[in-house]
């Protein structure tokens, strides 16, 4: 025998002991790199994903006139947001920061922003070759400055909290999207804690993720299914109280006005409640609910900011989206048909009620983004206006828009008319438990060829017209190339 | 037995002579060209276009192995052919990484690994009869155990680890030496007492435990790793040394009783140092918990966690992890040491990291056969214990980067920076390699 051959057992058993000690390392490699892969990515102590983007050229955000929304300023070889345009859009653009993460397009765009999108690695994959540094691809907005800045100064005079959104009528493009009070997200860092003490919240989109009560404003949908069941303008009403008692519980006028006899049209120009509560009543729910999903109510408008940022309009029950099936009794169908009843709406929202009627009854997908072009300036995402819904037929459109017509001419829309160009719209007041009511003008201009939907929504004002009127005129007066009209 | 004529052993020799080293060669291509392709690729990502520059890279690494293989096939050949091909493999993974992280440490380590070559094939050529270390064990050892007294007294302290000797112009990590020397003395020593240390008469509750005196081994190699953790404060060589120790009485005497004694005097040393060093302590506490200090003490494990945790399966690809700082600086620091694994990992993923252990597997698969197809004691002992003392290193520095035990500053063998490793190991290969050239010699006669 060899000597030391006793040896041997105990030196396999040594070797096992150690391939054991590897295979508990490879179990730990393969625990860390693909079971807690993500958490270790998620962790909040973890920066390497946003500091591994600061080290690429961000993409940049621009306007419709290619004015600089977002840029960039390099230090110390890290790329930081820079916006030159301070607080023209932050709900828009968003913000992109290492401490606070990233809101807005910047969020939801983040992978053209940094070119990690599938379509824009094809190219860099090219560039690399050729020994070029990778850059993000720029998102060019369909935003209108000149429309915005009207529409800033517009609200900023009257001084109260509140947002626009103006549509492009044929294309369903957002030209302006405001939400007042704003901020300036290069303040961001400074003002952080800030910006989230004000009461004012100036970090929500309120054009998004607003929930208003629409108040008056909804019976353009009341009025939309009453005209395709049965009622025509000229259908005859009576109004002798200024209220109306139905299924023993009361529904009175703005300031308990009788009206008289009228018609259809009459009571949409005069917002009379008492009519629309009567209609309403005769619809019954199904009807009622039917066209507020044609209009697209219940969900989520399809806008390209992060799914968080945008809310669905529809009933509220506990804060929540109720079903749209709840069934609701006689009285509360009522309280519906003129926008009360836990109804709460985004202002883009109505806006796209306001661009679908102009539209001859055809509502289009809103959209933000215009193209995307990649670093060479070669377009690589160009949006094509889509048709989202098709809520009425052209004639009830055409019939919708002479009311509408007659609001601005003759009923509670007055103070938004203009000799400049004959504006179309409905006011709404939606009464708020512990403050001044809501204020909505929701209209569109011209009235004869439709280029630009509008909602308007001012908080704790008085009277729908009277505040938010002016507001829609001039802005609309601004995107069509006039000066404001005094 | 009689001895074949002349003619008969020549005819019987060749073959076999060859069979080994033409295995070697062959092993060497797939090795060339991952390091080809893997260099081409740092290049590429670094300065983004390749560079004649990263053939010359390969082409002079490709140079160092060939000549040492041609160099083998004279001076040892019938030794493994599988040793050198994964050495040069490792190191080649280690080069790499090195460049990515830093061009000039790389520059650095290729002399070094020119050093650690050189001394291979010195090692290679005059100690072709290694077994005559035997009688010089004990001086061996007191010179292992010297170095590590001479850099206690005269060290200087980097990262709160006493470890670096300077001599001259630059910095020796003299444990690295000692720890090759340690395992040479306790091979011959084990090799002479293990039939002492065997048998054993009484009992102590039914267990069999070994005479009181034949103790004083264990209890002095305990000493020596106590006082390397509490006065050099260095809990891996520490651990290694011991580890080393253990491994090997009980390669010797097939006794599970010494490792459980060793253990249990270990644990109770780690104690004592737990409760009388500060820097122990974090070290406990930060493998506990780093993420409540991870700016702090749990700084380099998280951010280590963090780069694994990046690099998921197939990793982000050589040259494209986040290494960096955009000064240069390394997020992790020690990167191209202690934490070159963190690197390998996130670049190459799961797969590619999984296959970086699967060679260190091999290496000690290769080794530890040595250990068992020798055919005397002293052999068997050095090339187990070279073969454990890899392993271990290599446990406990990848395991020390994964948090899955207490992290402690040591290298990972043929991968890592450092001089004084890179050369020492080189110098336990030939050892290994001598071993296996007298077996295999030995039987081919």
């Amino acid at each position: 025998m060899t000597p030391g051959m006793e040896m041997n057992s105990s030196i396999r058993r040594l070797f096992i002991v150690s391939v054991i000690l590897f295979a508990s390392l490879m179990a730990m490699l393969g625990y860390l790199q693909v079971i807690a892969a993500d958490s270790l990515a998620e962790n909040p102590q973890n920066t390497r994903k946003i500091y591994k983007q600061m080290r690429i050229e961000r993409g940049l955000i621009l306007a419709a006139d290619r004015s600089l929304l977002a840029g960039n300023r390099l230090e110390e070889e890290l790329y930081h947001r820079e916006y030159p345009l301070g607080d023209l859009a932050p709900h828009l653009t968003g913000y992109s920061d290492p401490t606070y993460g990233q809101t807005g397009i910047e969020r939801s765009l983040n992978s053209y922003l940094t070119g990690t999108a599938d379509e824009v690695e094809l190219v860099y994959l090219f560039d690399t070759l050729m020994g070029k540094e990778k850059r993000g691809a720029d998102v060019r907005l369909a935003l209108d400055p000149v429309i915005q800045k009207a529409a800033i100064s517009q609200l900023q005079s009257i001084g109260k909290r509140g947002a626009v959104v103006v549509l492009d009528v044929n294309t369903g493009a957002v030209k302006a999207m405001v939400s007042a009070p704003s901020y300036d997200p290069n303040q961001l860092v400074a003002n952080w804690e800030q910006l989230n003490a004000d009461p004012g919240a100036p970090l929500l989109n309120r054009a998004t993720q607003g929930l208003y009560t629409p108040g008056s404003s909804l019976k353009l949908i009341t009025t939309a299914a009453a005209l395709e069941n049965g009622f025509q303008p000229d259908s005859s009403f009576n109004d002798e109280n200024g209220n109306i008692v139905i299924h023993g519980n009361t529904i009175n006028n703005w300031r308990d006005t009788p009206f008289g006899r009228h018609d259809l049209s009459e009571a949409f120009s005069q917002s009379i409640n008492t009519t629309f509560a009567q209609v309403g009543d005769r619809l019954g729910q199904g009807s009622l609910l039917d066209y507020q999903q044609r209009f697209g109510l219940y969900e989520k408008p399809q806008l390209e900011l992060p799914s968080g940022e945008i809310q669905a309009s529809g009933r509220y029950l506990d804060g929540d989206l109720a079903s749209p099936g709840d069934p609701l009794d006689p009285v509360q169908n009522a309280w519906l048909a003129i926008g009360q009843e836990n109804m709460l709406v985004t202002p883009l929202q109505m806006a796209m009620i306001a661009q679908a009627i102009a539209n001859e009854g055809k509502m289009m997908k809103p959209y933000l983004v215009d193209s995307i072009a990649n670093h060479n300036g070669v377009i690589i995402r160009q949006t094509r206006p889509e048709q989202w819904k098709d809520p009425i037929s052209p004639a009830t459109a055409g019939q919708l828009k002479e009311m509408m017509i007659k609001v601005v001419n003759e009923g509670t829309g007055s103070r938004a008319r203009t000799s400049l160009v004959q504006i179309a719209g409905k006011t709404g007041t939606a009464e708020i438990e512990g403050s001044g009511p809501n204020a909505w003008f929701v209209g569109f201009a011209p009235a004869d060829s439709p280029r630009f939907a509008i909602a308007v929504v001012v908080e704790d004002s008085d009277s729908g017209g009277g505040i938010s009127g002016p507001v829609a005129r001039d802005t609309l007066l601004a995107a069509l190339g006039y000066g404001p009209d005094n | 037995m009689t001895r074949p004529p002349v003619q008969a052993r020549r005819r019987l020799a060749h073959p076999e002579l060859h069979m080994q080293r033409n295995r070697e060669l062959v092993s060497f291509i797939p090795v060339v060209l991952m390091m080809m392709i893997g260099f081409a690729s740092v290049y590429a990502a670094r300065s983004a276009h390749v560079d004649a520059s990263s053939l010359y890279y390969s082409l002079l690494f490709v140079g160092l192995f060939l000549a040492v293989h041609l160099l083998l096939r004279l001076a040892a050949p019938h030794a493994d052919p599988y040793l050198l091909p994964l050495t040069a493999l490792l190191s080649a993974i280690g080069i790499m990484m090195i460049y990515r992280i830093d061009p000039e440490l790389a520059a650095a380590q290729t002399t070094w690994l020119m050093t650690g070559l050189g001394l291979f094939l010195i090692t290679m050529i005059f100690l072709r009869n290694y077994r005559r270390l035997d009688d010089y064990i004990y001086l061996l050892g007191l010179i292992g155990i010297a170095l590590l007294v001479v850099t206690i007294i005269f060290g200087d302290e980097v990262n709160g680890a006493r470890l670096w000797l300077k001599a001259g112009g630059f910095s020796i990590q003299p444990g690295e030496f000692s720890k090759v020397l340690i395992t040479i003395f306790l091979a011959g020593y084990l090799n002479m007492n293990r039939e002492l240390l065997s048998t054993s008469t009484r009992h102590m509750l039914k267990i069999p435990v070994p005479p009181l005196k034949h103790l004083g081994p264990l209890v002095t190699m305990w000493g020596v790793s106590l006082a390397l953790l509490l006065l050099m404060n260095d809990l891996g060589a520490s651990l290694l040394l011991f580890g080393i120790f253990l491994a090997m009485i009980y390669a010797a005497t097939g006794r599970i009783i010494y490792p459980f004694i060793g253990g249990a005097l270990f644990a109770s040393g780690a104690l004592l140092a737990y409760n009388l060093k500060a820097t122990v302590q974090i070290r406990i506490e930060t493998w506990i918990d780093p993420w409540s200090d991870s700016l702090g003490a749990g700084y380099q494990i998280v951010q280590s966690l963090f780069a694994i945790g990046d690099g998921g399966l197939f990793g982000t690809g050589l040259g494209k992890g986040y290494l960096l700082f955009a000064s240069g600086e390394p997020i992790i620091p020690e990167l191209h040491t202690d934490f070159i694994f963190s690197a390998i990992a996130e670049e190459l993923g799961l797969v590619g990291a999984t296959g970086l252990i699967v060679l260190f597997m091999l290496f000690c698969y290769r080794a530890f056969k040595i250990a068992i197809d020798s055919d005397d004691g002293f052999s068997k002992l050095l090339a187990a214990g070279l073969a454990s003392g890899f392993a271990l290193q290599t446990f406990v520095i990848l395991g020390g980067v994964m948090k899955l035990i207490p992290l402690t500053g040591i290298t990972l063998p043929f991968v890592s920076y450092g001089g004084s490793s890179i050369v020492a190991n080189f110098v336990a290969l030939a050892l290994l390699l001598l071993i296996s050239n007298r077996t295999n010699g030995e039987r081919a006669r």
